[in-house]
């Protein structure tokens, strides 16, 4: 089955914010965002912008009729800037004019009196003043200190993750318009509508029922658009309430790119421990994560990390702490993996460090220590349902690993210039909110009396498909096509208090209460017809809007079935709530049982530097999934490409800079690249690995929005292979991305003395063990 | 099928105050004006009126999906903006605004532009196609058709410009390969990734030999 949105899309009607009709008496929206990344907020002189054509209001945080605070994990963000500026481009003003151009030009005459105080945008500098946004946090597995003494090898290091750039092509925004009563309705492109909802009230000084938020669908978000268009729906909605008109608000591209946060750069220092036999029985790490100024979803972030910090290895004894360090960058968010993907480069990284040390291939290493069930993860969770090695091994049965390696091999022989490498990213994602309250969803379906059926739930569409999932599972369940099935937008009206589209749980929370729903429904018309037709309901059943009798056709069919359960007054209507069962997590011991499932997979990535230019190819991914049961292949298939393509990008070539006064560099798609045809390898093999899936998981089929990001991570390990086999002597630092000019740094590194690449080459039985 | 349509365009009134005020503003006699003198400020004003008035508002003449357009705009306004704006052709998306995503990509006489990047005067007496006009009425183009059958697309707004470049790298003649379009579909950037399909849509109405 296709996306249902094909055909809109195709012919340019699909309807997004920015093309939502404007209302008469619209007033436009322009931020001005502070010039300073840290100030004490001294004045601000706005008689020009006043004065300028069109303008009609300039709002201040003095407008703001309730609190001025959107935080929302901890409440430290204000949404205009009050008495102090904490990055650049923190919004400190709303210009409202007639049109959107009076709007931009008018944000320009305003200047700000702002005091300079001092900047800090280095992480670990931030934790040691003291500036974190809550507490570190460790988690903890056996004994480290301990086990130190039993390692045959102790590797130790330092990684780093660039942040990176969401670059949804739809830019932020929102639409609010003054409802009767008192109210806003706010049409926002978020992927949080309740998130918007709850600030907006608490920014207005009203009740949440007094705040709607419509949303259609977005120009992608990939966790951009979680918390942090918070901002723009509560500010559109600030114009709307006090201005008494519509008021449109939608952030041009360098607005959205030097105001919003991104994925967090982190970086970390690990100590891994091995035995003789490369079994891993150690390992301690400590992340410092740039959160920016302000809090977001960032201890959220930080958690993920430390869950994913052994990614899919089984290391008995752990010790894994994470600081969330203040810093004067724009607040950095969530972004697809969440964190994961940091934890997981470290111990990647921790890895190839070892076989770097010891002589060895990596995924010698690494397929060694995959986790079994039985074995349990340093949060407590037990293994179960463990596809590591069932992965693993359909991978090198499918694509040959050892044959690989020695092509690979043997070309570098014979290539002077040109190398190859070869690395294997196995991966193992926890799926469910680590939040465990927020793993509840609510569906409301109305069958009309025609036979068609309107679904409403809290899932967000914003290109992972979820709609037309949503719509399989109502037609699944209720047993009539996908054509007699609606997809409403998702509304806070109907579907109240929802969790964001977001942790790769939104098709199983929102499909599980749809397919609650529906089951209801079913039930309830299948008893009306047994009662009708003087059938046993045992036995009955809808396929095909056919109604069975024990397998044979009966009397009747959907459409009548539907029409004379109303004329017999019965209720079309059902509202269904889902939690995923048997989750909990005690965070004063940081353990418990906080994922629905685990979803895993193994590719092996190819790339292929030249050596004379520093540049590269990534070649070849070719990868086995775990998909559960799919019953959308083709969307789930896309999930998968769409995933790796991002983390390719976020491994080689995207790359976020700030200065040290934290200004955004990269604030254009001229000097921050984001993967385009070109960065898609030749060879992309994405292979269903056949598995029952999981109960918790929608009609067995596994969730596939986040884990195959960090496929990703296997090309900056491919390049640094590549490197190694131009330049043994060279052990890249562990630093991404891996953009051609630092890969050309490492290829022409200065040589230490004769003596260290000898060094280097010696065997694993050979190499020296540090401490 | 080409219909009269006359100034359909109240919208560009919106920007009359604030171009009046730039290019007093701007004005040569303006930067004069900065010396003292009410003789001198007033002479300014004066001229100042003409100018602005002069180049308000541009008459221009289009043809946009079969449909003809006399219109007057602004100097300035882009034909994204013009499109989407003051046409309500929403179809045609502003990813960016500086000619780097790709998102507007329309066909001005039959060659693929970035509609943000070109003043909507420069194209005086063309033909403009965009999303909308691609298909005839309910039979879609096998370009749409291509991307509909591959998935060539998840959130879809990039999808319009996708569509429209494609056509025109078929047209073009560079789409013989999968490197050729790699190559000549480079400039519209899908964030989501769903390249490969966009590559395979294009094979597959290049291969179909219909025509485009």
């Amino acid at each position: 089955m296709h996306n249902l949105d094909a055909a809109g899309h195709v012919r340019g009607e699909s309807q997004y914010l920015d093309d939502i009709p404007v209302q008469r008496g619209t007033l436009h929206a322009a931020v001005y965002g502070s010039p300073l990344a840290h100030g004490k907020l001294l004045s601000l002189n706005l008689e020009a912008a006043r004065r300028a054509p069109g303008v009609v209001r300039i709002l201040t945080a003095q407008d703001i009729p309730g609190e001025n605070q959107i935080g929302g994990i901890v409440p430290d963000e204000e949404l205009l800037a009050g008495s102090h500026v904490h990055f650049q481009g923190m919004p400190v003003a709303l210009v409202l004019a007639e049109t959107e151009p009076q709007a931009r030009a008018a944000v320009k005459l305003i200047t700000a009196d702002i005091e300079p105080l001092p900047i800090i945008t280095d992480p670990r500098e931030a934790q040691a003043k003291g500036e974190l946004i809550v507490p570190p946090r460790t988690f903890r597995l056996g004994d480290p200190a301990a086990a130190w003494a039993e390692c045959a090898h102790i590797i130790e290091g330092t990684a780093e993750n660039g942040g990176q750039e969401h670059l949804y092509i739809e830019t932020q925004g929102a639409y609010a318009y003054p409802t009767d009563g008192g109210g806003v309705r706010v049409h926002s492109s978020t992927q949080g509508p309740t998130a918007v909802q709850r600030h907006t009230a608490r920014v207005l000084g009203t009740g949440m029922h007094k705040v709607e938020i419509d949303v259609t669908r977005l120009g992608g978000g990939f966790g951009g658009k979680e918390d942090q268009a918070t901002t723009w729906g509560a500010l559109a909605a600030l114009g709307a309430f006090v201005t008494k008109k519509p008021v449109k608000l939608v952030l041009g591209r360098h607005d959205d790119l030097r105001m919003t946060g991104k994925r967090h750069p982190y970086t970390s220092d690990f100590k891994l421990g091995l035995s003789a036999d490369l079994k891993l029985l150690a390992y301690e790490v400590t992340f410092y994560q740039n959160a920016g100024a302000a809090a977001d979803l960032s201890p959220a972030v930080l958690e993920r990390t430390l869950f994913h910090a052994c990614n899919t290895y089984f290391i008995p004894n752990v010790r894994a702490t994470a600081y969330s360090c203040r810093t004067h960058l724009p607040p950095n968010t969530a972004f697809r993996g969440f964190g994961g993907p940091q934890g997981m480069f470290v111990i990647e990284s921790a890895i190839a460090k070892a076989a770097d040390e010891l002589g060895v291939l990596a995924w010698e290493i690494q397929r060694r220590n995959l986790l079994q069930d039985g074995q349990v993860f340093p949060y407590g969770q037990r293994v179960e349902d463990c596809n590591a090695e069932l992965s693993w091994q359909a991978a090198d049965q499918k694509f040959e690993l050892k044959k690989w390696q020695a092509e690979v091999d043997a070309f570098n022989q014979q290539s002077p210039v040109r190398k190859r490498g070869l690395a294997v990213m196995p991966i193992c994602f926890g799926i469910s909110f680590t939040k465990t309250a927020m793993n509840q969803a609510r569906a409301l379906v109305h069958i009309y009396t025609d036979g068609s059926v309107g679904v409403s739930t809290g899932a967000v569409e914003m290109g992972q498909g979820v709609n037309t999932k949503m719509i399989q599972v109502a037609a699944r369940t209720l047993g009539i096509s996908p054509k007699r099935v609606r997809l409403e937008t998702t509304n806070t009206t109907r579907v109240a208090n929802t969790s964001p589209s977001a942790a790769s749980a939104t098709a199983d929370l929102n499909g599980k209460a749809v397919e609650m729903a529906c089951r209801e429904l079913r039930t309830r018309l299948l008893r009306h017809a047994a009662e009708d037709l003087k059938m046993n309901y045992e036995g009955l059943e809808i396929q095909d809007e056919q109604v069975l009798a024990a397998g044979k056709p009966a009397e009747t069919n959907w459409e009548k079935l539907v029409s004379t359960a109303y004329w017999k007054r019965v209720n079309l209507s059902e509202n269904a709530h889902y939690a995923t069962p048997d989750l909990w997590f005690d965070q004063t011991q940081e353990k418990g049982h906080p994922f629905a499932y685990h979803v895993y997979g193994t590719a092996l990535v190819q790339a292929t530097v030249d050596a004379m230019r520093g540049t590269y190819d990534v070649d070849a991914v070719r990868l086995v999934h775990d998909f559960g049961q799919s019953f959308t292949p083709g969307i789930d298939r896309g999930q998968i490409e769409g995933g790796l393509v991002q983390g390719l990008g976020w491994m080689t070539m995207e790359e976020l800079i700030y200065n040290q006064d934290g200004r955004l560099l990269s604030n254009a798609l001229s000097t921050y690249k984001v993967p385009d045809l070109y960065s898609v390898p030749k060879v992309l093999d994405v292979e269903f690995l056949e598995t029952p899936g999981h109960p918790n998981a929608i009609l067995r089929a596994k969730a596939v929005g986040e884990p195959p990001l960090m496929y990703g991570l296997g090309a900056y390990f491919a390049i640094r292979n590549a490197v190694r086999a131009f330049r043994p002597d060279v052990r890249p630092e562990f630093s991404a991305p891996f953009t051609p000019e630092k890969v050309l740094l490492n290829l022409y590194a200065a040589r230490e003395s004769a003596a260290a690449p000898a060094a280097s080459q010696a065997s694993g039985a050979e190499a020296s063990v540090r401490n | 099928m080409a219909q009269e349509n006359l100034n359909p365009t109240a919208p560009a009134d919106d920007h009359d105050e604030a171009r009046r005020t730039f290019l007093k503003q701007t004005s040569v006699l303006t930067a004069l004006a900065l010396t003292p003198g009410p003789v001198v400020q007033a002479a300014a004003a004066q001229w100042d009126e003409k100018v602005a008035a002069a180049f308000e508002k541009v008459p221009l003449k289009l043809d946009i999906n079969g449909k003809k357009y006399r219109l007057q705009v602004e100097p300035r306004t882009t034909l994204l903006d013009l499109l989407r704006e003051q046409l309500h052709l929403t179809g045609t998306k502003k990813g960016c605004d500086y000619g780097q995503c790709g998102a507007c990509t329309v066909h001005v006489d039959g060659q693929r532009v970035n509609s943000c990047l070109t003043l909507a005067v420069m194209q005086d007496g063309r033909k403009v196609t965009t999303i909308e006009g691609l298909a005839e009425g309910d039979k879609l183009h096998p370009m749409q058709e291509a991307f509909i059958k591959h998935d060539g697309f998840q959130c879809g707004y990039c999808t319009p410009g996708q569509i429209m470049s494609a056509v025109a790298c078929i047209r073009e003649g560079h789409a013989n390969s999968e490197g050729e379009i790699r190559e000549y579909m480079s400039g519209n950037i899908c964030r989501c990734g769903a390249y490969p399909n966009i590559v395979a849509a294009i094979q597959e109405v290049k291969n179909g030999g219909q025509k485009v």
